[in-house]
């Protein structure tokens, strides 16, 4: 079998580098881990839970989707090509590669967003499995597993007591990278460890069920009554894909741009003309519920939440969907 | 051909005119014959489109024209923020950016026959006109057309000149203005490949019954109208439900207070329609503004039935 | 600690069963963490808890009409939240009547006080708050640099940022209605979460809290991206105390260093 040892993985994303590739992967940064741009020098840790998701990578926080110069009494288009360098993303989570079903569910159904498509096509993912979970980690109880890799182009197990990784190629653009990987990557034997098993919080089937017929449930304000409404949720989520669309610009020149936006806002709903829907944080935490468990599943097929609990883990006020799911949707045995 | 879902057109201002304070009419021509033909295969009444300009954003309007008049399209709005500000000091001659037509329409075929009640209040007038001309200009497919419009205040009625035309008996209702102060450019020419012959008579036309009316306090002392909000005024005409559509546009509090009188005249849910207004960025169904409950109104709408509008959590709209 | 936080709990208790408050802010413990809660029954007055790692400024929810509507309320308040209310009270954002602290800090709790006694506590007890010395001397050190060094260090943080807007949730000062990255008629500050839109957000947020920050630290402890904005929170806090002796928080009526002028303040920038 294919072997990475854990103290190659430098090498590997420096192979890539040589070869072409955007490396994406997470790096320590001043004590905080990030998935970011590689750069020769930078320390990988490899099994730490990012800050951010390797969304990122496929419809950034910001993104140029209009460019114009004014001429005369008119404007002229510039023509704007999605900025899509072949990436690889290494080591990314479980959770955050099947939250790409998710992107890919809706910047493509009815029409295709280009933009994204562009950096998801040239990207390859490599997912590695999680050998511990911390007690924000709830993918189990959202269908999902810390060892699988749907929607990844290549599995590393962890294995020999984290000491190596088993590399394993699930689609060409996978195979793509191992060739690329060059002498990182060894044959050999090794056991795998372990997989992080987080317990089954709650139950997916029922929470969607209890949120169909609960709108109107009191349940909202006492839920949301520490919600601040900022968007840090929305913007660590791996599956969150509301955008705002924002032109920039001077007299002469100017961009559209589209920019991360987050339900959570007072903001999002407001019409011109003053009427507010979502008037109150209960309204907008609501939303951000329905939208993950109730509408998106009715529409789509899928939730629109993977688990990874970022959310939870970064909320200044303690808010938690998973604690939020298991309320109304307690296990049968919990 | 671009395949950036986000890349509007170019339409240039042919025409304008003020409806009513702040609020202005654009007659816009495609500059880009496949982007014009493009639309017309696709445009149905009721759709809407993103206009904008760089560097100011997009803003979303219905298509105030119909689809029987292909030489142009005209949008009608209010100055009410960043875009519509710019947009409104943009003058004749001059461009501004477009994408569309976006989103579903009224199923204007499956009405032939029936007669047809229209109800508006405010700026939500341009998205019945678009609909109200496309029907006269195929006049005999459909029974009686009646439309209940009001506004706060007299001065805020738009599309006034049509008013007169459609109403014939209020010609100087308008603060003593009479329709030829209007700037005759917003008037729709004769129909080219429309049903009818009869074209727009500049006074009274008899196949309309058009009630106006505005709000307490709205009145001129020469006002000839109705003086009751846009529910109350639709009561006491009491039109009645038989073989009827009624399609209502309006701020969502008008809407809430119509249902309730509509259905006490007896319209079935499924035969009356209504428009939301919910916030759209993108007009495509991805930037998830616009979701409420299990619809992305710029997909799903702009027009719902009152019976799929009942079925949407009322808390988001 | 153990002492004041079950005369904290007593007193939370009795001010709901008197029918005094109709609800509680304070911390609860969940897991290793502490976490804001709201408690609107005596008996849940047992779950209220307290200590140095609460960081989030609970003076924050009288924004929230959620909140504010189920007036009045008592808040569990540090020294750093009773200057926040103080703050609120002399911009006119908040009532006599509608909060009261329960005040609690490290030398102990202080009681149920009105907005009147908070001066008078914070002033015996904690008369001159300044920021942990070790914050003090990564501001020296930072301004010890040039300013071009300054500049290309915090571009270098700045970049991190989201935009999410945590800090401004986290604040009690933050209480615009419409914050002015949001106006754009016309639009100040660049929307894009990126280079110079991002320093001008950050740099703008942190003016707009000079002579009004209290130091409590919340919008740090909030950025999920870990951005030290402290640093700049304390160095204008300095300049505000040095250049025109602001140390907002420790009166009823004070008025607010920005919304005042003085004969005496130093006109020397002005040639």
């Amino acid at each position: 079998m294919k072997l990475l040892d854990r103290s190659k993985s430098t090498d590997f994303a420096a192979a890539l580098a040589a070869a072409g590739y955007r490396v994406a992967a997470p790096v320590s940064d001043g004590g905080l881990v990030r998935i970011k741009e590689w750069a020769p020098g930078a320390e990988i840790a490899a099994s730490e839970m990012p800050l951010n998701s390797m969304k990122d990578f496929l419809f950034p926080r910001t993104e140029v989707i209009g460019r114009w110069t004014l001429e005369g009494d008119g404007f002229a288009s510039q023509d704007v090509r999605p900025d899509a360098p072949k990436t690889a993303v290494l080591f990314a989570k479980p959770c955050d590669a099947a939250a790409l079903a998710v992107l890919d569910a809706v910047f493509n159904w009815d029409c295709k967003d280009c933009f994204y498509n562009a950096k998801r096509d040239a990207a390859a993912v490599a997912v590695l499995a999680c050998g511990s979970a911390d007690e924000h980690c709830f993918c189990t109880s959202v269908g999902g597993s810390p060892g699988e890799a749907h929607g990844a182009d290549l599995l590393f197990r962890p294995a020999d007591g984290g000491l190596r990784m088993i590399v394993e190629p699930l689609t060409a653009k996978g195979k793509a990278l191992a060739d690329a990987a060059g002498s990182a990557l060894s044959e050999g034997q090794a056991q795998a460890d372990p997989i992080a098993r987080p317990a089954e919080r709650f139950d997916p089937g029922k929470a969607s069920a209890w949120l169909a017929s609960n709108f109107e449930s009191p349940l909202w304000k006492e839920l949301s009554l520490p919600c601040l409404g900022c968007g840090a949720c929305a913007y660590a989520c791996p599956a969150c894909h509301c955008f705002d669309i924002q032109d920039e610009g001077s007299r002469s020149e100017s961009v559209r741009c589209r920019n991360w936006d987050s339900c959570g806002f007072g903001l999002f709903t407001l019409h011109a003309g003053g009427h507010n829907p979502r008037a109150d944080q209960s309204a907008r935490w609501r939303q951000r519920m329905m939208h993950k468990f109730s509408y998106f599943p009715q529409r789509f097929g899928r939730l629109a939440c993977t688990g990874c609990g970022r959310c939870a883990r970064l909320c200044q006020a303690g808010m938690d969907i998973a604690r939020a799911c298991a309320r109304i949707s307690p296990r049968e045995n919990a | 051909m671009t395949d950036n879902l986000y890349q509007p057109t170019t339409l240039r201002i042919a025409d304008s005119r003020d409806e009513a304070p702040d609020v202005r009419t654009f007659r816009l021509e495609f500059t880009d014959s496949g982007y014009r033909s493009e639309f017309f295969r696709r445009y149905r009444v009721g759709m809407f489109g993103l206009y904008g300009l760089p560097g100011a954003g997009e803003s979303v309007f219905c298509v105030a024209s119909p689809p029987t008049r292909t030489d142009h399209i005209e949008c009608t709005f209010r100055k009410a923020g960043r875009v519509t500000s710019a947009l409104q000091d943009r003058e004749i001659g001059q461009t501004i950016s477009f994408r569309g037509p976006y989103g579903n329409s009224f199923p204007v075929d499956s009405w032939k026959g029936r007669d047809l009640l229209f109800i508006a209040g405010g700026i939500a007038l341009p998205p019945l006109r678009s609909v109200i001309w496309n029907i006269l200009d195929r006049r005999a497919d459909f029974g009686k057309v009646a439309i209940v419009y009001g506004a706060r205040t007299v001065a805020d009625l738009v599309y006034k000149q049509e008013l007169a035309e459609w109403g014939g008996r209020i010609p100087t209702a308008y603060g003593g203005g009479t329709s030829s102060g209007y700037p005759s450019v917003g008037r729709l020419p004769t129909a080219n490949g429309g049903g009818t012959s009869s074209g727009y008579p500049s006074v009274g036309r008899k196949d309309v019954d058009l009630t106006l009316t505005v709000d307490p306090g709205g009145e001129t002392p020469d006002w000839k109208g109705k003086i009751a909000f846009v529910p109350t005024a639709l009561k006491e005409s009491a039109p009645s439900s038989e073989n009827c559509t009624a399609v209502v546009c309006g701020p969502p509090i008008m809407i809430k207070l119509t249902m309730p009188v509509l259905r006490g005249l007896g319209f079935e849910p499924k035969d009356i329609y209504t428009t939301l207004e919910n916030r759209m960025k993108c007009g495509v169904g991805k930037c998830g503004r616009c979701n409420a409950g299990g619809v992305y109104v710029c997909k799903d709408g702009p027009v719902f039935t009152l019976e799929q509008f009942q079925s949407l959590p009322q808390g988001d709209l | 600690m153990s002492g004041a936080i079950g005369a904290m709990r007593a007193d939370a208790a009795k001010l709901l069963s008197e029918g005094a408050v109709k609800l509680v802010l304070g911390y609860c413990v969940r897991g290793n963490e502490r976490y804001p809660c709201f408690i609107s029954e005596a008996a849940q007055a047992e779950a209220l808890d307290f200590d140095q790692s609460c960081r989030q400024n609970l003076a924050a929810y009288l924004r929230k009409p959620e909140v504010r509507g189920r007036a009045p309320l008592a808040v569990v308040s540090s020294p750093a939240v009773c200057r926040s209310l103080l703050v609120l009270s002399s911009e006119s954002q908040i009532r006599e009547n509608e909060v009261r602290a329960l005040a609690i800090g490290p030398k102990g709790y202080g009681g149920i006080l009105g907005l009147g006694a908070l001066g008078a506590w914070l002033k015996a007890d904690y008369p001159d708050l300044v920021p942990e010395q070790a914050l003090l001397d990564r501001v020296a050190e930072l301004s010890a640099k040039t300013a071009q060094e300054r500049a290309k260090f915090w571009m270098k943080e700045f970049e991190k940022c989201t935009r999410c807007y945590a800090c401004r949730a986290a604040c009690p000062g933050c209480y615009c209605e419409r914050c002015i990255v949001e106006k754009n008629m016309p639009q100040w500050i660049s929307s894009a979460a990126a280079g110079h839109g991002n320093y001008a957000w950050e740099v703008i947020r942190a003016f707009h809290q000079a002579g009004r920050c209290t130091g409590c630290g919340a919008c740090e402890a909030a950025c999920p991206q870990g951005l030290p904005l402290m640093l700049l929170n304390a160095r204008l806090s300095q300049d505000a105390f040095e250049e025109f002796g602001s140390r907002p928080g420790y009166e009823l009526e004070a008025k607010p260093l920005i919304g005042s002028w003085s004969a005496e303040d130093d006109g020397s920038f002005i040639r």
